[in-house]
């Protein structure tokens, strides 16, 4: 896998695996475009990558819209973008008794809105490289059940069927679109679902695990892996990194 | 000024909003929670409903209470407890 003299483009680079993903497209050759709303923790990242020529943006991208006009702003002084990870997500604990259109409408917005706000934009003449590639993140709760979580679920399985329409309509274009399904990762979008559980019941979800937790390192490699010209032949795919936890 | 009496009828105000919330959660009927039943007792207190509970309490009265304070409830009355100086500070402030 080398990224040398491409630039990459992260969202959620703050923390997680979107920060874990930027750190590894540095020591891969990249440039990286960092993404995110917290100014401090955006800087943190920016300071543990390897190279040079990387930046750091502040950007809500609740507002979907803006998007493609925001990405032009930053490939006309970056250059063109090789990549685009879809980091950047939120996660609820609500029962479907107490999930209120609220909450169903701000975890669309981040997970999925964002993310076809960053397909079209990439799409702009200008922005996505020739070959370019992009990388959302589902889970697998978009692909099996669990209760709780019937907003995030749909988030993530809408995140799926995205990954292929978006494979097959950017094709011509030589686009690759592809998504991971990490399994439950230690992070602190996982730390603020664990403070929700008892003891018991992350044990639980853990033990379904088969290889235990990931590592947001894990994470990382299958989506450099699919970044990358390793999957030059890849479009549509869903690359599950769960430690076996949708093996049974 | 706001008046020691009105300090405590705000209070009461806020904890009878909290006991409809629960009737609501758990489908019960409007004042059918008393402070003093088990929550052994109530059909539908369950692994789901106490995350329902932490998520609507966090939404509605702006508290954070964790699983294992809940898990040291045994009725009604606890569960109150544990937001009662949230519910005064409110007013208090």
């Amino acid at each position: 896998m080398d990224l040398t003299g491409q630039t990459i483009l992260v969202t959620g680079a703050s923390s997680g695996i979107g920060r874990e993903t930027a750190r590894l497209c540095s020591q891969l050759g990249a440039r990286v475009v960092l993404v995110g709303r917290n100014q401090e923790r955006l800087a943190e990242t920016l300071r543990s990558l390897d190279g040079e020529g990387h930046r750091a943006e502040m950007f809500d991208l609740s507002s979907a819209d803006e998007i493609p006009r925001w990405l032009k702003s930053i490939s006309a002084s970056s250059g063109p973008l090789h990549g685009l990870v879809h980091s950047a997500g939120i996660h609820r604990l609500r029962p479907v008794r107490v999930l209120g259109s609220r909450t169903v409408e701000d975890v669309m917005r981040i997970n999925v809105g964002a993310a076809i706000g960053l397909a079209r934009g990439f799409c702009q003449r200008g922005v996505g490289a020739a070959g370019g590639s992009i990388v959302f993140l589902s889970s697998v709760t978009g692909l099996v059940g669990q209760a709780g979580i019937a907003a995030y679920a749909a988030s993530k399985g809408a995140i799926v069927a995205l990954t292929r329409a978006l494979a097959v309509e950017l094709a011509p274009e030589r686009i690759r679109v592809n998504c991971v399904a990490p399994g439950v990762v230690t992070t602190p979008l996982w730390q603020g679902v664990l403070e929700m559980l008892t003891p018991e019941q992350g044990a639980a979800l853990e033990a379904m695990h088969l290889l235990g937790l990931g590592s947001a390192r894990d994470v990382s490699y299958a989506i450099a892996f699919l970044i990358a010209g390793t999957a030059r032949w890849i479009t549509g795919a869903v690359l599950v990194v769960d430690g076996g936890y949708t093996a049974h | 000024m706001t008046s020691e009496a009105d300090l405590l009828q705000e209070n009461v105000v806020q904890e009878k909003e909290f006991l409809s919330l629960l009737d609501e959660l758990l489908e019960l009927e409007q004042g059918a929670l008393k402070g003093s039943a088990t929550l052994e007792s109530i059909e539908g207190w369950n692994s789901l409903a106490v995350i329902s509970f932490m998520a609507l309490v966090d939404e509605r009265f702006g508290v954070s209470v964790q699983p294992r304070q809940i898990a040291k409830c045994t009725t009604v009355a606890d569960l109150v407890g544990l937001l009662g100086d949230r519910i005064g500070a409110e007013v208090r402030a």
